[in-house]
């Protein structure tokens, strides 16, 4: 038995080395490159008070490049929170600028997700060993706290045409005080996707949507009744794979902005507001109703691709990723009440460095990836969005969107696409969003009382935090 | 007396049932992951699901090489694990001792100031943590990953249970025979309690092997970074891409197989001691 056990043990370690042959060994480089796009992009408004404020991050004028004589080479260190197949175009892009530079050099490194990228940064900070650029989820919440707003000079010189670049997403990229903070890079909106043979199968015609939440409650319903066509117990007419995010854009659709800012500055959650609740009460009736199954969103893709779920609402980034599946996909733009909007989501780029050469560096490298060309190619290979308006009119969106129709939902969401202000407790905001929606899934609380306590605790450490 | 052989012979096939079902679902998700690894995506999302591939393919394997830098990854995160680990039953070892063999005072607050710190999540310590790292030149390091993570509490607790139950009377025969305390340790107290050391370095190694926070903030260079963050990479954007999830974690967790094949017999021995000794 021992001797059969160690024999297991061998083949095992043959096996290790069997795959670590078979498969074709890159360079370590391969993971840490990542690149940065950046783009100026402000409106004429933005501008003055952008400038103010950003020359009192660094106490020079950073509208105008600074002379090519006066440029020394420099290597900038880069961090990215973007991985996969975004990962990979995102180094390859900033290779390409790399090898394309006499001045700039780039060290890349992968930074974890979202969270795990904002906890490094937040522990660099503290020692001063953080990134010159970094790739981010809420960036600006991080260079806005440090009163770093160079971002917002940056953008305006020449050559960059900050107002090709869509209203809703410059307000992804600003502080809670309104200044910008930082460019959008990865930027994505919830799609609402459906399987097209459920669709048929329940006799809805989907070359008529639903529009409204009404008409899309009606639609689910159908969908319940004949559409389960595996004959799942499971099966589930719509299902969200981040509710916080889903609630948010509905929340807007229904006149409640999240969060407002009243004038002197002060932050105030508003997500507990009667519009809010409408939005929450409906959402509780997708769950009692059977439309929605509590709680059971983190399976939600899985459901979908194995053909149990009607509609899924999820990233954008998902419309080049789903090429090799066994099911038929189509998107409808979101349902809404009052008004269409949907809530903004992805990374941003943000400039940590105060060294006027590196600034000079990072920002070569933010418009070489901010570039229309550029920056169509990462979003057509990823998923994410154009983020310029440009980009949309050439021959390659156009023929994106002849090979695959959802992507021209996921462009046509972008004129209405919108954005929360960023402030330093945002990601409680969206734990306590989401905890009370898993109640209010899950019954343990009534709508208004799930909201209410939700907000009372942002306040509360939104207060802790102030003292 | 037959009879009741034939009734002991009865129930256990029943208890052989039971335990089998529960064998069989134990080992599922490692068959399941087994098989998914070598699976097209067609075939990972085929519905009814299929146990077998509808072709075998290594092309999973390649992709995930292709991804990230598998093997230096690989290398890094079995340095670290086996340094830590090696630190980690040194230092266990000789405070198990001290604390169950040795008088001296404050012993017992020691001992509760130990246990109360195993209380503490880690996410609270991960910044004051990279300060001193940080502070110390540390950074993209091995001594950066591997130094802050030996954190002791837990095998010392687990090692001294086990040391305790040493006579002391053999001890003592042995020191007023001239042995030292080393010699007493090594001699005596560790060869009586080779499972407890076993299942102790196991727990140790897994817990270096799957360790993903602290060296992800710790090293921004490739060449320092370990397994688990390499894994993250794959999963975060790849979420879809099960066949690709599955033939890494494949190889990820081989190394800890073996290491748990080698300490099988003295893991399953601790288990029953523990089991006994209450």
């Amino acid at each position: 038995m021992k001797r059969s056990m160690k024999l297991l043990a061998l083949l095992l370690g043959m096996l290790m080395l069997i795959v670590a042959i078979v498969g074709c060994v890159p360079e370590p480089a391969s993971v840490n490159g990542s690149d940065s796009r950046d783009e100026e992009t402000t409106t004429a408004s933005d501008s003055d008070d952008a400038t103010a404020a950003a020359e009192e991050s660094t106490g020079v004028d950073l509208t105008v490049a600074m002379d090519a004589s006066e440029r020394e080479p420099v290597t900038l260190e880069v961090w990215y929170a973007v991985s996969g197949t975004s990962g990979e175009m995102f180094t390859e892009q900033a290779q390409a600028f790399d090898d394309s530079s006499d001045l700039v050099s780039l060290e890349l490194s992968y930074s974890g997700g979202s969270n795990d990228t904002a906890t490094k940064v937040s522990a660099a900070l503290l020692t001063g060993t953080e990134p010159d650029v970094a790739l981010m989820y809420a960036g600006p919440s991080f260079t806005g706290s440090l009163g770093n707003f160079d971002m917002a000079q940056l953008i305006q010189r020449d050559g960059f045409d900050a107002d090709d670049i869509y209203p809703g997403i410059w307000d992804y990229c600003r502080y809670y005080t309104g200044e910008i903070c930082a460019v959008p890079y990865g930027i994505s909106t919830p799609v609402m996707y459906y399987n097209k043979d459920i669709l048929e199968a329940a006799g809805v015609d989907m070359t008529n949507p639903p529009t409204s939440w009404d008409e899309f409650y009606e639609v689910c319903l159908q969908c319940l009744e004949s559409g389960n066509l595996n004959g799942m117990d499971g099966f589930t007419a719509f299902d969200v794979t981040d509710p916080g995010w889903l609630f948010k854009s509905m929340c807007m659709q229904n006149g409640c902005s999240i969060v407002e800012v009243s004038d002197d500055g002060t932050i105030n959650p508003v997500f507990n507001s009667d519009e809010a609740v409408e939005v929450a009460t409906y959402w509780k009736q997708l769950v009692d109703s059977g439309i929605m199954a509590a709680g059971e969103h983190s399976a939600a893709e899985n459901k979908f691709l194995s053909g149990n779920l009607a509609f899924l609402v999820m990233s954008s980034n998902r419309i080049s990723r789903w090429t090799d599946v066994d099911i038929n996909i189509g998107a409808i733009e979101m349902p809404y009440f009052d008004t269409q909007s949907v809530a903004l989501g992805g990374n941003v780029l943000v400039i940590f460095t105060q060294d006027e050469q590196k600034i000079e560096a990072a920002w070569d490298l933010i418009s070489y990836l901010l570039s229309p060309e550029n920056n169509l190619d990462f979003a057509l290979s990823t998923g994410y969005l154009p983020v310029r308006q440009s980009e949309l009119e050439t021959e390659e969106a156009a023929a994106a969107i002849e090979e695959n129709e959802m992507y021209s939902v996921a462009f046509n969401q972008l004129s209405y696409a919108w954005a929360y202000v960023h402030f330093e407790q945002m990601g409680t905001m969206d734990l306590q969003i989401a905890d009370a929606l898993s109640r209010i899934e899950k019954g343990t609380r009534e709508p208004q009382e799930a909201l209410d306590k939700a907000l009372e605790k942002l306040v509360s450490e939104m207060e802790f935090d102030a003292e | 007396m037959q009879l009741g052989h034939k009734k002991l012979v009865r129930r256990n096939w029943v208890l052989f049932i039971i335990l089998f079902i529960g064998a069989l679902s134990m080992l599922f998700p490692f068959v399941w992951m087994t098989l998914s690894a070598f699976k097209t995506k067609a075939d990972v999302y085929s519905y009814p699901p299929q146990w077998l591939p509808s072709v075998w393919t290594w092309q999973n394997f390649k992709d995930v090489f292709d991804m990230i830098p598998f093997v230096r990854y690989y290398a890094n995160s079995i340095y670290t694990s086996i340094m830590q680990t090696a630190l980690v039953m040194v230092i266990s070892i000789l405070a198990a001792y001290a604390l169950t063999k040795l008088r001296f005072p404050g012993q017992r607050i020691y001992s509760a100031f130990m246990l109360s710190s195993m209380f503490v999540p880690a996410v609270v310590t991960m910044i004051p943590l990279y300060l001193v790292v940080s502070s110390m030149g540390l950074n993209d390091t091995y001594a950066g990953i591997i130094l802050p993570q030996i954190n002791t509490a837990f095998t010392t607790l687990l090692l001294s249970s086990f040391f305790a139950a040493v006579p002391n009377d053999l001890i003592d025969a042995a020191r007023l025979d001239g042995c030292g305390h080393m010699r007493v340790l090594t001699k005596m107290v560790m060869p009586n309690s080779k499972g407890a050391i076993s299942t102790a370095t196991l727990f140790t190694f897994l817990g270096a092997w799957k360790s993903y926070t602290w060296p992800l903030i710790i090293t921004t260079k490739t060449e320092y970074r370990t397994l688990p963050i390499g894994l993250k990479y794959l999963v975060t954007e790849s979420s879809s891409e099960y066949q690709m999830m599955m033939a890494a974690s494949l190889m990820a967790i081989l190394p800890v197989l073996i290491v748990f094949i080698f300490a099988e017999k003295q893991l399953v021995r601790s288990i029953t001691l523990t089991g006994m000794k209450s």
